[in-house]
């Protein structure tokens, strides 16, 4: 008994390293919207995936503008520029649109664009599905930024929301209530993302593409999907809670009612800690992609990369209560033991990745000077990581400028590096035009300046004691002089986004034609067109290993199976 | 499939002894119960990926054999994806005011009720999957005895019992 006897055998005229020539599919077009209307309806992963990142880079300016405010204020001691009420809104607001509307959505564009890409799909699992995850998205920005147009003005208890402060009494108004919301709406966005992400990969890769030979980038996104599951509907379930107490007089985190404050921190650390492995794996997995292309080399210990990245996802689930070492309230060894644990992969990453880059043919062009930054910057930010988790040192930095220093240089240092490494990377594929290399060099090395200039210094205004959130200091205390460069460093920082946003308007319409793969890359994206087509994907390279592309245009130099 | 649900119940796994081990270690209430959540969802997704690989008799699709062509896949069992629409614009809307209605008062349930209903509706009429089930499974289902794995022409596909 045959049951694929009828079915077609393997191409005759397809041997290893060559290319398929006759289509794969055949689609019945739809109506092709376009402007607006397109913007609005479309179900097509790429325009969904830039809707995204436009949507999030505007959050990512938005929110760079407030930092501004911020470091104005900080200038000089006893300044004035804003009230305390103003600043405290503008730190949550900060850190809550750099979070939940720029860092992890960032990666939920790239994650829409370049997944289906990479595993040769030809669009997401459910395309009308993920045109709403974009929408709630939207709305969450909207309705969260709207606080600042409301009477008492915007959230202002921080972007984590201790208990006690956003209650119906300390947080009066609708504010707190269009933060709560906004927050739910892009959690449920998230969650949407993931199942969508998620689905996508394990079933609609094209045909040779088994897991274990996916772009270490899918991978991550992969691994990130599966956190995002976890963490958003404890997020989501937390601001129930916490709109209940508000409006429905529950006592949930209201010690008078028999509630506990404690409770919500445990809630949104067990939420916060994956998510901050939710703005850095993808991040992660884009440095891989840009250094194995610009190295001219598959990735260095590819099955060693995806276990990193397993065990990075698996004990950041464990590690939340390192954010509440002095509430004296929880096990502080067992924090410390996994938080410290989480080193060890990711210094396996670090390892592989220079051991990609080692003895390849390097190119250094703006992408991977920023992967490069990316590495310096991560890696310092992980250090810090590591002095903090060690319980005896965090109760003495705790909720000083220590913290801001080391979280600043994971997020900023490393995903926000990693974030222009992806435009830059990435761009010619989304637009079929290259970016001009000296503007984005330029805003390379004002970046570079500016933000280690914003925030080494604060790791010493940590030490001295200067404690977070505080609006103003005395002149007698030491923190004069870092704080000025502190926010000199913030002027060049923002200063040194501007070359890359001219870059981007120029670049669309005048930049270099780009071609189908500028950057002789490995991966699937670069074997269709830029931008690709409807569908994506004319023909493809047959996949025999981890980087298809490579071995259909090098059949010299095979990838080696197995390594 | 193998690989997925390997990986998605070694998670579960994983969260399951972390969970074993704080509870033990702490008794302490919320981290466990989250914990425990973790491990459940896990042990859901997982649980249904190894159904589902049971169900398909292991026959590996052609995403999980190393040697697979495209004429294998070519035509009607990519997927199935709609043309652009309208519907998530106006279903993403009438979320959006629910959430307003959470903030500014029940009214606002006016706006969000028929957007959300009228969505519904519009876009569980506007088009529909074809069934899409592979040859070899359908077959595999229908008769359900004897198939032998030489046939299917595979490495990792154990011998149905």
């Amino acid at each position: 008994m045959t049951i694929i006897q009828d079915r077609p055998g393997p191409q005759p005229g397809a041997p290893h390293g060559t290319l398929v020539e006759e289509p794969l599919t055949e689609f019945v077009p739809g109506p092709r919207p376009r402007g607006w209307v397109k913007f609005i309806t479309s179900t097509d992963h790429k325009q969904i995936g830039l809707n995204y990142m436009v949507t999030a880079f505007i959050g990512f300016l938005t929110a760079g503008l407030m930092a501004e405010g911020m470091r104005t204020q900080l200038i000089a001691p006893n300044n004035h520029f804003v009230t305390p009420d103003i600043y405290d809104q503008l730190l949550t607001m900060h850190g809550t649109i750099m979070l939940f509307v720029f860092l992890g959505p960032f990666a939920f564009g790239l994650a829409n664009y370049i997944v289906p890409l990479q595993i040769g799909a030809p669009d997401m699992a459910f395309p009308r599905f993920n045109n709403l995850s974009y929408w709630l998205y939207l709305g969450g920005f909207i309705v969260m930024t709207g606080g600042f147009l409301t009477n008492n003005g915007a959230a202002n208890f921080g972007w984590f929301g201790y208990a006690p402060l956003t209650n119906a009494i300390h947080a009066p108004g609708p504010g707190a209530d269009m933060w709560l919301i906004g927050i739910a709406l892009t959690g449920f966005s998230g969650i949407f993302t993931a199942v969508n992400t998620i689905t996508t990969v394990f079933c609609l890769r094209a045909p040779g593409m088994v897991m274990f030979r996916m772009p270490i980038f899918v991978w991550n996104q992969l691994v990130t999907m599966f956190l995002v599951l976890l963490a958003f509907p404890v997020l989501t379930s937390a601001l129930g809670l916490l709109w209940a107490d508000r409006h429905l007089n529950t006592h949930f985190y209201e010690p008078g009612g028999g509630g506990q404050p404690i409770l919500w921190q445990h809630l949104f650390w067990f939420f916060g800690h994956p998510e901050v492995y939710i703005l850095a794996l993808p991040y992660f997995g884009v440095v891989t992609e840009v250094i194995a292309t610009m190295s001219k080399k598959p990735v260095f210990g590819y099955k060693g990369m995806i276990g990193a990245t397993l065990s990075i996802g698996g004990l950041s689930m464990g590690v939340w209560a390192h954010h509440m070492y002095t509430t004296g309230a929880v096990l502080l060894p067992f924090f410390a033991a996994l938080s410290l644990l989480i080193a060890v992969p990711t210094g396996i990453k670090f390892f592989n990745w220079i051991g990609t880059m080692w003895r390849g043919t390097i190119t250094l062009n703006t992408a991977m000077l920023f992967t490069v930054g990316f590495l310096a910057m991560f890696l310092f930010g992980g250090i810090t990581g590591v002095v903090l988790a060690q319980p005896p040192l965090d109760f003495q930095l705790h909720n000083t400028y220590f913290v801001v220093a080391h979280f600043h240089y994971v997020m900023f240092g490393g995903s926000v590096f990693a974030v222009f490494a992806s435009i830059y990377y990435w761009f010619p594929k989304y637009t079929g035009r290259m970016l001009d290399e000296r503007l984005g060099k330029l805003s390379f090395a004002l970046l570079f300046i500016g933000f280690n200039l914003t925030f080494f210094p604060q790791h010493d205004l940590g030490l001295r004691g200067m404690s977070r959130r505080i609006a103003v200091y005395d002149s007698n205390l030491g923190y004069n002089f870092l704080n000025a460069l502190s926010t000199t460093g913030a002027y060049i920082t923002g200063i040194g986004v501007i070359p890359t946003l001219i870059n981007i308007f120029k670049s669309m319409r005048t930049g270099a034609i780009a071609g189908d793969n500028p950057w002789d890359g490995q991966t699937l994206e670069w074997a269709t067109s830029s931008p690709p087509p409807d569908h994506n994907f004319e023909s493809l390279p047959p996949i025999r290993s981890e980087r298809p592309l490579w071995d259909a245009n090098h059949p010299d130099e095979l990838t080696r199976v197995g390594h | 499939m193998k690989i997925e649900w390997r990986t998605i119940l070694g998670a579960s796994l994983f969260l399951g002894i972390i969970c074993a081990i704080y509870w033990f270690w702490s008794t302490e209430d919320t981290g466990t119960a989250l914990l425990l959540f973790g491990f459940a969802a896990y042990l859901m997704l997982g649980g249904y990926l190894l159904l589902q690989w049971k169900r398909r008799h292991g026959i590996p699709r052609s995403e999980d054999k190393e040697d697979a062509t495209y004429a294998e896949t070519a035509g009607e069992h990519l997927g199935f994806f709609p043309a652009a629409s309208i519907w998530p614009a106006g279903m993403g809307l009438g979320g959006i005011f629910v959430g307003v209605a959470m903030i500014f008062g029940n009214w606002y349930w006016v706006i969000a009720l028929p957007l959300i209903l009228g969505s519904v509706i519009g876009w569980s009429v506007e088009s529909e999957a074809p069934e899409d089930v592979p040859d070899e499974v359908e077959a595999a289902r229908r008769q359900d005895t004897n198939i032998d794995p030489a046939d299917i022409a595979d490495t990792d596909a154990p011998a149905h019992p």
